[in-house]
């Protein structure tokens, strides 16, 4: 049994079909990511996980307990970090904190260690509406955590945050994943879902596309960067050193710049090759494959 | 339903709202308002000075019934829609939670707001007056400020309502708005005018004239006058005043009125709220 079994998920919006048939099975101990873009049906179908919205059709069962039949039971272990965080502006961090703990009934001694946990420390004291975006987002996550949840959903964990912040989000992920909560998470963006997720589920229109482990997937779909490679002098030679470096695909040349797709493990390679060969390098990037091209290369094997 | 829930619901309302400077505001105009009456009161019967409490509850009956729903309008109106809007409703409902318990808080919480300034309010200005008269009716100044708190749950419950129905905070407001104004004076200009249209100017001026039974009805169902009726008929030097008035027209009838109105609202926002997309 999973933590999380999703069957013929369906939800209409005023006529507009927002998910389609979904099921899903999640089992414990996961990192499961549900990908797709902008309106594939993402937060519609976790509202539906918490009973938030009611379901054209389907069931929704959390630990073996239907989610709108027998909400409380469902909901007891489940911490959830929406995409949009907001809180109740005259109350301080720690009293946030502390409603929170009284409704999950847990510890109230745990709100301190929370928030020192993700690095508000200083601020506990501060009312939540002079807070700005990164701390909101940090006490959303301290509040996911009350309780120790057995199961933590978090929609778009990443939006909106800067490069470091979403870097300590994905660590901390990773961290509480290791310690036995099983994660749930969505996103648009396909490489942080790489970093992190064991199992992705790919989401368009409503519809799952797929639902694989990452390693299936990417051999599913050639899920490859492309380097790119700004040099001084390119030239043919260096070009044809680099296609012999082991794990490229493919390696091609046009002006200044050459576009190498392979496995991203090789890149330090691929540079002490175009090195080695007298090339020298003016900008190195990483292009990561979009979400569109994952879609359209389904649509291709349809 | 867990009691701990609501428990920490109401307290959270409550944090959240008494913090809001205008609830304090609130009770200073309770408190300077009633000293005002208190003192000023008996100008036009020649001088002033300190009447006592019952001929000082007669006057505050009036600015009670402007005052009160005002106030619990607008600790009402925006407590689902706007959290709804902000997001931080399916936070709090993802929690294990039931939408019944979140309702209950909401309106105890918010009740004690309105109690809490009402007390401190009329509280004080009840002390400063039995301070300076003499054989203080303190059971009748309690039904007063008892009276006024249950016209203010009354009131949040009919905002909370509109709370749950409108999925625009600026329109739940607008609803709002359009309560006060039709409970205060579009509900008396209407029936007015249908007794008008019945009987004629005339007979209406005559002094003898008795209105039929409907129209007593039609009046006390306002929310606003089931208070003023509970009020001015629990005491009983007002109560002589009366007059020519049907014997329906009583204390428990006026409190089954405004009972009435909180727990209606409050079920038919319970049913609403219960199958809302959130």
């Amino acid at each position: 049994m999973g933590i999380v079994e999703i069957k013929g998920l369906t939800k209409d919006y005023e006529g507009v079909r927002a998910v389609d048939n979904l099921s899903l099975e999640i089992e414990k101990g996961e990192i499961f990511a549900l990908l797709g873009p902008n309106g594939a049906g993402k937060t519609t179908t976790i509202k539906s996980m918490l009973g938030l919205i009611f379901p054209t059709a389907g069931e929704i069962k959390i630990n073996g307990f239907d989610v709108l039949k027998e909400g409380k039971k469902a909901k007891e272990n489940i911490g959830y970090l929406p995409e949009r965080v907001a809180f109740y502006d005259n109350l301080t961090a720690i009293q946030t904190m502390e409603f929170y703990a009284e409704l999950r009934g847990a510890d109230r001694k745990e709100c301190i260690e929370l928030l020192m946990d993700v690095g508000l420390d200083g601020e506990m004291d501060k009312k939540v509406g002079n807070y700005s975006k990164g701390m909101m987002q940090r006490l959303g996550l301290a509040q996911a955590m009350i309780g120790n949840p057995s199961l933590l959903i978090l929609d778009e964990p990443t939006g909106g945050l800067d490069p470091r912040g979403s870097w300590q989000i994905r660590q901390k992920i990773k961290e509480l994943n290791e310690n036995g909560t099983t994660i749930f998470l969505s996103s648009h963006i396909l490489s942080e879902v790489q970093e992190v997720s064991s199992r992705v589920a790919i989401l368009n229109h409503g519809k799952l596309i797929e639902v694989d482990t990452l390693d299936n997937l990417g051999k599913k779909l050639d899920l490859q960067p492309t380097l790119v490679i700004e040099l001084q002098r390119p030239s043919q030679s260096i070009l044809s050193r680099v296609k012999q470096v082991k794990g490229v695909d493919s390696a091609e040349l046009s002006g200044n710049v050459i576009k190498v797709r392979c496995n991203p493990r090789v890149k330090t390679n691929i540079i002490n090759a175009i090195e080695d060969e007298g090339g020298k390098i003016l900008d190195f990037r990483t292009v990561e494959p979009s979400l569109e091209e994952v879609f359209l290369k389904f649509t291709e094997d349809d | 339903m867990d009691g701990r829930a609501i428990y920490a619901i109401s307290k959270k309302e409550f944090m959240d709202n008494w913090r809001n400077k205008w609830i304090i505001a609130v009770s200073a105009i309770f408190l300077l308002l009633t000293l005002v009456i208190s003192y000023f009161g008996s100008m036009g019967a020649g001088g002033v000075g300190w009447r006592d409490i019952d001929a000082t509850i007669v006057g505050m009956i009036t600015l009670v019934t402007l005052l009160v729903p005002i106030i619990g309008l607008m600790l009402g109106y925006a407590t689902i829609v706007g959290e709804k809007e902000k997001g931080s409703l399916e936070l709090m409902l993802s929690y294990p939670v039931e939408r019944i318990e979140i309702l209950t808080g909401k309106l105890f919480g918010l009740g004690a707001v309105m109690a809490a300034a009402t007390f401190i309010g009329f509280g004080v200005a009840g002390i400063i007056i039995a301070l300076n008269v003499k054989g203080v009716q303190w059971g009748n100044y309690m039904v007063f400020v008892l009276a006024s708190i249950l016209l203010g749950f009354v009131f949040i419950s009919i905002a909370m309502l509109f709370s749950a129905i409108f999925k625009k905070r600026s329109a739940a407001m607008g609803g709002a708005v359009f309560l006060w104004f039709l409970f205060e004076m579009i509900w008396n200009v209407v029936i007015a005018g249908v007794l008008t249209a019945q009987y004629g100017i005339e007979k209406l001026t005559d002094p003898n004239f008795m209105a039929p039974s409907w129209y007593y009805v039609a009046s006390l169902i306002n929310p606003v006058k089931a208070y003023s009726a509970l009020v001015s008929l629990s005491i009983s030097s007002v109560n002589e005043l009366a007059g020519n008035i049907p014997s329906f027209v009583n204390v428990p009838f006026s409190l089954a009125i405004l009972l009435s109105w909180m727990a209606g609202t409050f079920a038919l926002t319970w049913y609403i709220f219960n199958k809302k997309d959130l």
